[in-house]
């Protein structure tokens, strides 16, 4: 990278980068400096030092650590038992979900010089939701043979036996039914 | 509670270059895509960068696992749509699993401090500062210059303060650190060296 053609600035920041990358290549070495650009404003590099001191990399609790391994593993078991149900069979989220679920959807405060919010349609929209997949097949053809058979046995019921021999075999049944649970049995004039 | 690393990342290999592969995660992320549950690898790598960030940029450790909890369930949930397209001819700024996960974490932490906004809690700047883990004798001075420090990134711009965790926590390059803000290589220099000019001049003013 040369310095032909740019202004102070930029030539200041390349200046500043360099002196940046071999700083932090020193502090995996856990050596205190780096060697430096003689241009390099003395300034810059003290809070360059001092910020390599000062902003160091955190963990979170173990507990948190394993509690959110847990929840991964129980989403990751989710998604495969999903898949294996039928992926072919899967459709596409609603639109709805589709935006939930998107992480990159352009959040044009997060680049923002100085923006500190994000956009309202986002608020609060648990990014974690994802799409459960929706069985068109199954689910049709489940409801269409509970429909049938719901009509076919209403449309029998509906009907009044043709034949002498058929109405004898439902009165016999019936009086059957009316011995084994007398509640069910028909009551006639004079019977209370 | 927050507990600091006691080693930075790559400091067991000292000849390897900070950034080795552009592509380093590919395996893993192949993996992960052909099985959710091998996410794991890739989560257990990368949690305290996130966390780091979320944390810096949050100044709250409850607000800041929140952030990081839904970054890492968001990039699980999408990482069908991850493509790596580094490649060695990409060179610089190729697409990575880190700018894209850190991509996911910069919108969770702006969704999370917005949640904060409407339950206000500490502010950035009253944010705890951990003890460096180095300092068991719990220098006093050594404190002050840390908070000083942190008191100045935590005056600058948003977009400053970003890009300076960026560099110095997550010891990322300028390029991924324009991966990850959207922003070229050289916008992404210019804004680290005058964040640097910046807080050269808080840490000038309060010298005594």
């Amino acid at each position: 990278m040369t310095f032909a053609g740019r202004d102070a600035l930029e030539v200041d920041a390349i200046r500043t980068d360099r002196y940046l990358e071999s700083l932090l290549a020193a502090n995996d070495r856990r050596a205190s400096d780096a060697p430096a650009d003689a241009e390099l404003d003395p300034a810059v590099r003290d809070a360059a030092r001092r910020l390599g001191r000062a902003l160091v990399r955190l963990h979170p609790s173990f507990r948190f650590e394993e509690r959110l391994a847990a929840r991964l593993a129980e989403v990751a078991a989710t998604m495969r038992l999903s898949a294996a149900a039928g992926a072919e069979r899967m459709q596409p989220p609603p639109a709805r979900l589709r935006e939930e679920a998107d992480p990159l959807a352009d959040d044009p405060s997060a680049d923002g010089a100085d923006a500190e919010a994000a956009p309202g349609a986002r608020a609060g929209a648990p990014a974690t939701h994802f799409p459960r997949p929706i069985l068109i097949g199954g689910a049709l053809t489940s409801a269409a043979i509970s429909i049938a058979g719901a009509a076919y046995v209403a449309w029998r019921r509906s009907r009044s036996p043709q034949s002498p021999m058929a109405r004898a075999a439902r009165a016999a049944h019936q009086a059957r039914l009316g011995d084994e649970h007398p509640r069910l049995a028909p009551r006639g004039p004079g019977l209370d | 509670m927050a507990r600091p690393v006691l080693r930075r990342v790559g400091a067991k290999d000292v000849a390897r270059p900070r950034v080795a592969h552009l592509d380093r995660d590919r395996h893993l992320v192949e993996a992960a895509q052909r099985d959710p549950a091998r996410f794991e690898a890739l989560y257990r790598r990368y949690l305290a960068q996130v966390y780091s960030y979320a944390y810096y940029e949050l100044g709250d450790h409850h607000d800041a696992e929140d952030a990081t909890e839904r970054t890492f369930l968001a990039a699980l949930t999408s990482l069908h749509r991850f493509r790596e397209r580094a490649r060695p001819a990409d060179g610089e700024g190729a697409s990575t699993f880190r700018v894209w996960l850190f991509r996911i974490a910069r919108n969770a932490v702006a969704n999370q401090r917005r949640h904060a906004r409407r339950h206000p809690t500490a502010p950035l700047e009253a944010a705890p500062l951990v003890a460096d883990p180095l300092d068991v004798e719990g220098r006093v001075a050594a404190r002050d210059e840390a908070a000083a420090a942190w008191r100045a990134v935590g005056r600058l711009p948003a977009d400053r303060r970003r890009a300076i965790v960026l560099r110095f926590v997550d010891e990322m390059s300028t390029a991924e650190i324009a991966g990850v803000l959207g922003r070229s290589e050289g916008a992404v220099r210019v804004l680290i060296h005058r964040a640097l000019r910046a807080v050269a001049r808080e840490l000038g003013r309060e010298r005594p």
